[in-house]
């Protein structure tokens, strides 16, 4: 489950990010939608695709909304799985606008 | 079930199919066929399996598949010859894999001594060095067999061969059920990375705004330009469990990696480009051979494109349905028909003319109810080519057993029959065939010696017939030795010393409960089972036996089947106000008696005489407990039946109803089991009516009449309608 831990908000990705955490991550990042989003991706262990669109989502959304969103300490093997992905870093960035 | 062990169950149920190709393909390549595409096949089957069993971490299964994928592969490299005792060792490795895919459904651990034993067969045989370790979870990644590279012939231009290499652009957009079903597009993702440099890009045209997601929603794609030596197939083999949650295409980019050598693409646009007119003399003719080499190339790969469309199409046109739903459909059509009956009889009943349009319509009703029917009972049918195949493992190990040498000739494989009835024959089959191994067919040397052929033949054969399906099994062996069997009937007290008996006669000895020509229990026939029990079993199915043999020729044993266990041909009696089906199967004739033909025997015991036998009367309505008195026969019809040989009994029945096909109902699973009561069905006028289990019937009237044994209840049967 991911956990908010204070302002700016930070959303701790939880270790394992299936199909379970889907739905609690979507509403947790819609709960914070239109602040200064950091994500710490720094336990993640896997990345599952469910997890992954909600991720992609917010990102999209915050740019839309002109809010800030970013991944932060993103953990090898979040990196490596998004790379596997075909997205890197930036996808997840409100700032380098690769959406 | 959840979604592993479903995804589990389907890796074990295609490795039954490809049990059943290894096998097939090992025989036919026994049996002399030298195609590459069998042992492509057979190479194929043992590789899926590996694949498969290394996805769920089955590691005996993986690391013997993979000792016999290798020795496969030198065999069809052409490093080892085909040779009979190469094909025998590799059946029986197919046997040993077999084992062990049943094994690791079962969840045990599969004896590791024997599969020790077995990979040094194969080693020796194979010459293999040992030294060849499977990696589990590489097993997946390993190139396909299905992959023929593309013959370009470089040599003569550039001095050497080709890259091999192929491009594919792959596309796969998950639905819905794809993450529901527990899978992860990263698990594809990094499969095809294993086949060879990937290039993803990640589709996130339809991603919603976070308000509008679906967080167990689909909307990503993957587009992946894969290059890979590995062929199409294999690429398409990474989505097989997901193909129905997905969208999935799979497309060759042609002429793009495998024409990456740039002397080579400079070569090619020289020889399409209009500056060949103006290229020195000498090069021309390399430019025709290119472009005629492009030409073939294209042709072939258009070719290979069509057939692999074909395959992947024909792939599809199989589903894999639970048998709890089509068992569901075939009850629900069995109500369909029983109403479609108590319909057509409520019509009968209120006197509406045959040719009225209503009359005429549930006509069409009932012909249509009736394909219906037959189409629903086609589902489940199956074709006996798997049970026949595993009695080709049976001959193998019985042969080995007994050092004869036996091949067995399959026919009539295509033969469908209801899965149930295959299920229950297994049995049987195996029991009849290591028989007549054991018993039948002789030694070799007594065989030269009796002119015949060093190797024996056993003969299975099924064919329709009837509307019964026939299984046939025969041997060219010494035939039933009758002196030795009357002989040994007598010593058990079977039969009379004096008795007078027929060959046939003698020969249906064999299926008495007790009878065994062997001293000893044989290692295999044997095994505490009789062809009584054969015998058993093949009527429980509702089938009926025979056999015929010729004293130095062989023996031929006969089954008759039904089709299928879900409906019936009948024939309706009345019995004491009751109705009765008694299977068709089992009646000979119907009678009405003359009371001078009755005789009493003593206590309740009649006979009837019937031409010039007498034959045992069974008042059915006295037998199942409907009336106290005997009933009077010159009032009531006789149904002769059919027992064991030559055994027949005459059934006593008030009247007979008519004759017709009924939708079996399981008494035991909707009541209790009833002593003489097979099933139950329901007629048209919506009453249940019993259907007869004719054996044992016969059991509890003979029983009756013995004085020795204690007097059975009467059966009470209630049945509320």
């Amino acid at each position: 489950m991911s956990k908010k831990l204070g302002k700016p908000d930070i959303v701790k990705l939880a270790e394992i990010l299936d199909i379970t955490e889907a739905a609690p991550l979507a509403s947790e990042l819609l709960r914070l939608r239109g602040g200064e989003m950091r994500i710490d991706a720094s336990k993640v262990r896997k990345l599952g695709g469910q997890c992954l669109q909600a991720l992609l989502c917010a990102t999209a959304t915050a740019i839309q909304d002109g809010a800030h969103f970013e991944i932060v300490h993103p953990s090898d093997e979040f990196t490596q799985s998004i790379a596997a992905y075909g997205l890197d870093l930036s996808h997840f960035s409100s700032q380098e606008h690769a959406l | 079930m959840d979604t592993m062990a479903a995804i589990k169950q389907t890796f074990f149920q295609e490795c039954e199919e490809q049990l059943i190709e290894l096998e097939s393909g090992l025989l036919a390549l026994d049996g002399g066929t030298s195609e590459p595409d069998t042992i492509n096949a057979v190479f194929r089957a043992v590789h899926s399996i590996k694949g498969g069993a290394g996805a769920f971490g089955l590691e005996q299964l993986v690391r013997f598949a993979h000792t016999y994928e290798t020795s496969l592969d030198l065999v069809r490299s052409g490093k080892i010859a085909a040779s009979r005792s190469i094909l025998k060792t590799m059946l029986t490795a197919a046997d040993t894999l077999a084992d062990l895919v049943r094994s690791a459904r079962e969840d045990v651990k599969a004896d590791d001594g024997e599969i020790t034993r077995m990979v040094q067969q194969l080693e020796s045989a194979c010459g293999l060095g040992g030294a060849h370790e499977a990696p589990v979870a590489a097993a997946a990644a390993e190139p396909d067999l299905d992959f023929t590279p593309i013959q370009v012939s470089l040599d003569d231009l550039f001095g050497g061969a080709g890259d091999a290499k192929q491009s594919y652009r792959v596309r796969f957009e998950p639905k819905t059920g794809f993450y529901s079903r527990a899978n992860e597009p990263l698990v594809l993702l990094r499969e095809m990375a294993r086949l060879g440099e990937t290039q993803v890009t990640c589709d996130l045209a339809k991603l919603p705004t976070l308000a509008e997601l679906d967080p167990e929603g689909a909307y990503l794609a993957w587009d992946v330009v894969l290059e890979t030596d590995a062929s199409e197939s294999a690429i398409r083999d990474i989505f097989e469990f997901v193909e129905f949650d997905c969208d999935i295409s799979v497309e060759k980019i042609e002429g793009e990696s495998a024409f990456d050598d740039d002397a080579f693409a400079r070569l090619l646009s020289l020889a399409s480009s209009d500056t060949q007119a103006a290229l020195p003399e000498p090069v021309e003719p390399v430019m025709q051979k290119i472009a005629a080499e492009v030409q073939s190339r294209n042709e072939e790969a258009a070719a290979r494109k069509a057939e692999s469309a074909k395959g992947f199409n024909t792939a599809g046109a199989t589903i894999r349905v639970d048998l709890d739903r089509v068992e569901r459909l075939i009850d629900l059509v069995g109500e369909l028909v029983i109403n479609q009956a108590m319909l057509s009889q409520r019509v009968a009943e209120a006197r509406i003319a045959r040719s009225s349009a209503l009359a005429m319509g549930l006509d069409d009703l009932e012909q249509l109810s009736r394909e219906i029917q037959d189409s629903v009972m086609a589902i489940r049918a199956q074709p006996v080519k798997p049970i026949f195949q595993r009695m080709s493992r049976v001959v193998r190990e019985a042969a080995d057993m007994t050092g004869k040498s036996v091949m067995l000739q399959c026919d009539g494989e295509a033969t469908e029959v209801d899965k149930t009835v295959i299920e229950r024959l297994t049995d049987p089959l195996t029991h009849m065939i290591r028989n007549a191994i054991d018993h039948g067919i002789e030694k070799p040397e007594a065989r030269l010696a009796a002119g015949k052929p060093e190797t024996g033949h056993i003969r299975l054969a099924a064919m329709h017939r009837s509307g019964r399906v026939v299984i046939e099994i025969s041997d060219d062996g010494g035939g039933i030795n009758r002196e030795r069997v009357k002989s040994a009937a007598i010593a058990k007290g079977l039969i009379d010393p004096d008795a007078q008996m027929s060959d046939e006669d003698i020969d249906n000895l064999i299926f008495l409960p007790g009878f065994s020509t062997a001293s000893t229990v044989a290692d295999m026939s044997g095994r505490g089972v009789g062809m009584d029990v054969v015998k058993r079993s093949i009527q429980a199915l509702g089938g009926r036996i025979t056999i015929s043999s010729t004293p130095g020729k062989g023996s031929a044993f006969v089954m008759s089947l039904p089709l299928t266990l879900a409906v019936l041909d009948g024939m309706i009696v009345s019995v004491a106000e009751e109705t009765l089906i008694v299977p068709l199967t089992a009646i000979v004739e119907t009678l009405k008696p003359s009371m001078s033909d009755i005789f009493h025997m003593g206590g309740d015991s009649r006979v009837i005489r019937i031409r010039d036998s007498f034959v045992p009367l069974i008042d059915i309505g006295h037998v199942l407990g409907y009336r106290q008195e005997m009933a009077d026969p010159s009032n009531c019809v006789i149904v002769l039946i059919d027992l064991e040989g030559q055994a027949r009994r005459a059934l006593l029945v008030d009247a007979i109803q008519g004759q017709r096909q009924v939708v079996i109902k399981s008494l035991e699973a909707n009541y209790r089991r009833v002593d003489g009561i097979a099933a139950a069905t329901i007629l048209g006028d919506g009453r249940v009516a019993l259907i007869l289990d004719v054996d044992a019937v016969v059991e509890n009237a003979d029983g009756k009449s013995n004085p020795p044994s204690p007097d059975p209840a009467p059966l009470q049967l209630e049945i509320v309608e």
